[in-house]
């Protein structure tokens, strides 16, 4: 079957107004308005989603630090584990909240027509808001009572959100479009999650996963959520932190942490696993995008 | 403009309607060959019409016919499995009123996300957001949040901002089943707008009068298939027979077992159903015969199968050779009756003080039908005769209740009015 169709020339406003642009209005509307909604109607609004990493952080340091007696050596290892949290809170709860953006919105799905990919980024994005203003918070604290280490390496931290963003978004492609027929997804979802939270180094130092041998803690930094918030890390906190013995980048442009634990071409795994689950990700989406209306 | 705004050749829309519920993975993984078990179901058939740019086309068929499904697919929400589309313009994406309203928000913040949807930037609707609170007349409610607002309000606001679209082409489902009459009337003032500024209307309805009102021309679906195209008034007349013979088959089909004789004179859908029918004098007793002057009083037994929103209750009076005398229902003397839930039952009375009817014959007929009669519960045409004795010497068919009086002028200009007669 074809559909065709094209504007037709001369109908109002719509003239000069791309798809596009059209588009990323919604996109802009919707993210503002989940944004919005989130906070209104709890006395203490906006402030939940900086308590919930806060109390996380504060359990698992008390833990780590006291009971386990590890990140101790560390002078770093309060900030680190706050960095780490709150990145992966964003990687959790932007994916669960996407996930289920567009078995949600039933209502608009039946009854109005425009590109489904808009309520994933709308989703994606406002959880993204939260996040930036969380991650701006921690660096003027941090950096306010003296506990920011930043060196050439910070530089490169918008570049490691950015993939960060990415495979959120490619997991929320995939996600979305898969809850429409499996609501089982939210369950798995959630323990994968977990898995994650555990297996990527989030809550303790990177060194305790690793144990000193070389060889695992490049198996383990294969895994782009560990390669990320560890990268993070050593580019906020632990800034000036030499690199490892055995890398020789000599004195040249500020380079990746992880690069230097993974090596150059190991390096490329985690990224391209990222680009592989955003391509994924779109390639699910895009397959399912036309049923959507009929088994909402 | 030489071209269609919409062509739609051979279109065919399918649902798969699953047998099992597969929509766990536990189901997918313990039933692997699960997913041959399904039922086709054909909500479009080998669809084919075109629109002329201009025309307000009206759309019309019975529950499940497939038109909304057509919309959908005019609209692009669902994609057909077979025949071609080809639209030229900017389709309007909404189909319904206040389609992505949130109770949460405010009216004016509804009103910019709405009108995201519609396609128009912030900047867009900041210019025209006064007019919108205007045209809604919710000056005073910007700031409310939309959960506050009447039903009455959220469609004003939702049908302000919808007719902000500037598409060339707009599709509404049934939007004229919401609101009251004069915002029905305020619909209409703006699809008489459309219609002068050349803009492609299709609207699918049940309002019979609205589509021989406004529409230039009229599709009739059933069963997915396009079985009427033409001008309004001849389509929805085929409608209107489709109905009735319809509601006879169904009828027939329900109650096979009953004799013929009966089915001709009973129909119905029977989510309410006549049970009894007696008519009783003033101390209750039932009679077939009835003295001129008695109270008489038609007593409906009736039990409901289903609860429905609204129910009528009417009689009529026939002389033995078909002469409709009287009829009445509740609806036209104002009563309302309410529906017990399934299950329940109970006695309409329709009491007559005094019959005035004359020595004769006579029908009764009863029946059980939604408020506009266009839907027959129980419809029981001569379900008993009864006979009227008056031994009067009246002629006639009625006596009329009135009153004989007289006034004569006198040699002296007196007046002297008496009463001679007072016909009872």
């Amino acid at each position: 079957m074809t559909v065709t169709a094209r504007p037709a020339v001369g109908s109002g406003a719509v003239i000069g107004t791309t798809a596009l642009r059209r588009h990323l209005n919604l996109v802009r509307e919707l993210a503002i308005t989940q944004f919005k909604l989130k906070y209104t109607g709890s006395v203490l609004g906006y402030l939940w989603s900086l308590f919930k990493p806060m109390m996380l952080f504060g359990i698992t340091y008390a833990i780590f630090v006291y009971l386990f007696n590890v990140g101790r050596t560390s002078p770093h290892f309060a900030l680190q584990l706050l960095v780490a949290i709150v990145l992966f809170t964003f990687f959790q709860e932007a994916t669960a909240t996407a996930m289920s953006s567009v078995a949600g919105t039933g209502h608009l799905i039946r009854k109005a027509h425009f590109p489904r990919s808009i309520l994933v980024l709308a989703s994606s994005l406002s959880a993204f808001i939260t996040f930036l203003i969380n991650m701006t918070l921690i660096i003027v604290v941090g950096s306010a009572i003296g506990q920011m280490d930043l060196g050439l390496r910070s530089l490169l931290t918008p570049l490691f959100i950015v993939e960060l963003y990415a495979l959120v978004l490619g997991f929320s492609l995939g996600l979305s479009a898969l809850f429409v027929f499996y609501r089982d997804l939210g369950h798995i979802w959630e323990i994968v999650t977990q898995l994650l939270l555990y297996g990527s180094a989030v809550v303790y130092p990177y060194s305790l996963l690793t144990h000193g041998h070389r060889l695992l803690g490049q198996i383990a930094g294969l895994n782009p959520v560990a390669q990320i918030i560890e990268d993070v890390r050593h580019a906020l906190v632990a800034g000036n932190l030499p690199y490892p013995p055995g890398v020789n980048y000599g004195s040249g442009p500020a380079v990746p942490w992880m690069a230097s634990i993974l090596g150059a071409a190991t390096y490329l795994v985690p990224l391209s696993l990222v680009a592989a689950i955003v391509a994924l990700g779109v390639t699910i989406f895009r397959r399912l995008e036309p049923r959507f209306a009929e088994n909402l | 403009m030489n071209a269609a705004a919409i062509r739609a050749e051979h279109i065919s829309k399918r649902f798969r309607i699953p047998l099992d519920r597969a929509s766990t993975l536990k189901y997918r993984v313990t039933h692997p060959r699960s997913s041959a078990r399904y039922r086709d179901l054909y909500a479009l058939r080998d669809v084919s019409f075109v629109v002329p740019h201009g025309q307000f086309l009206g759309i019309i068929g019975h529950n499940g016919s497939g038109k909304s499904t057509l919309l959908k697919v005019l609209a692009r929400i669902y994609r057909p499995e077979g025949g071609s589309l080809s639209i030229d313009g900017f389709v309007s994406p909404f189909l319904e009123l206040g389609v992505g309203f949130n109770p949460e928000l405010t009216a004016r913040e509804n009103v910019f996300l709405n009108g995201a949807i519609l396609g128009l930037t912030r900047a867009e609707m900041s210019r025209r957001i006064d007019d919108v609170i205007a045209f809604a007349e919710l000056q005073d409610f910007t700031e409310q949040k939309l959960k506050n607002f009447s039903s009455g309000m959220q469609v004003r606001l939702a049908f302000s901002v919808a007719i902000q679209a500037d598409a060339g082409i707009l599709l509404m489902d049934e939007v004229l089943a919401v609101g009251d009459a004069s915002f029905q009337e305020k619909c209409f003032d703006v699809f008489s707008r459309y219609k002068r500024e050349g803009r492609t209307i299709v609207l699918v309805t049940h309002d019979l009068a609205a589509v021989s009102n406004y529409c230039d021309r009229v599709l009739l679906l059933d069963h997915g298939q396009l079985v009427a195209d033409g001008p309004a008034a001849d389509v929805a007349a085929e409608y209107r027979r489709m109905v009735g013979a319809r509601s006879e088959k169904e009828y027939q089909e329900h109650h096979e077992e009953q004799p013929a004789g009966e089915a001709r004179s009973r129909w119905g859908s029977r989510e309410v159903e006549i049970t009894e029918v007696r008519l009783v004098d003033a101390a209750g007793q039932a009679h077939h015969t009835f003295a001129s002057g008695q109270a008489m009083t038609v007593e409906i037994d009736y039990v409901a199968h289903q609860q429905v929103d609204d129910f009528v209750c009417g009689v009529l009076f026939e002389r033995s050779d078909g002469l409709v005398l009287a009829g009445s229902n509740t609806r036209i003397d104002r009563i309302t009756l309410t529906c017990p839930p399934a299950g329940g039952g109970g006695t309409i009375r329709y009491t007559i003080d005094r019959v005035r009817f004359l020595s004769a014959e006579y029908l009764l007929t009863v029946a059980l039908h939604d408020r506009y009669d266009n839907r027959s519960y129980d419809h029981w045409e001569r379900v008993m005769s009864f006979r009227v004795m008056d031994e009067s010497g009246r002629v006639g068919l009625v006596e009329t209740g009135g009153r004989w009086s007289t006034s004569s002028t006198g040699a002296l200009g007196e007046q002297a009015p008496a009463r001679v007669a007072e016909g009872r």
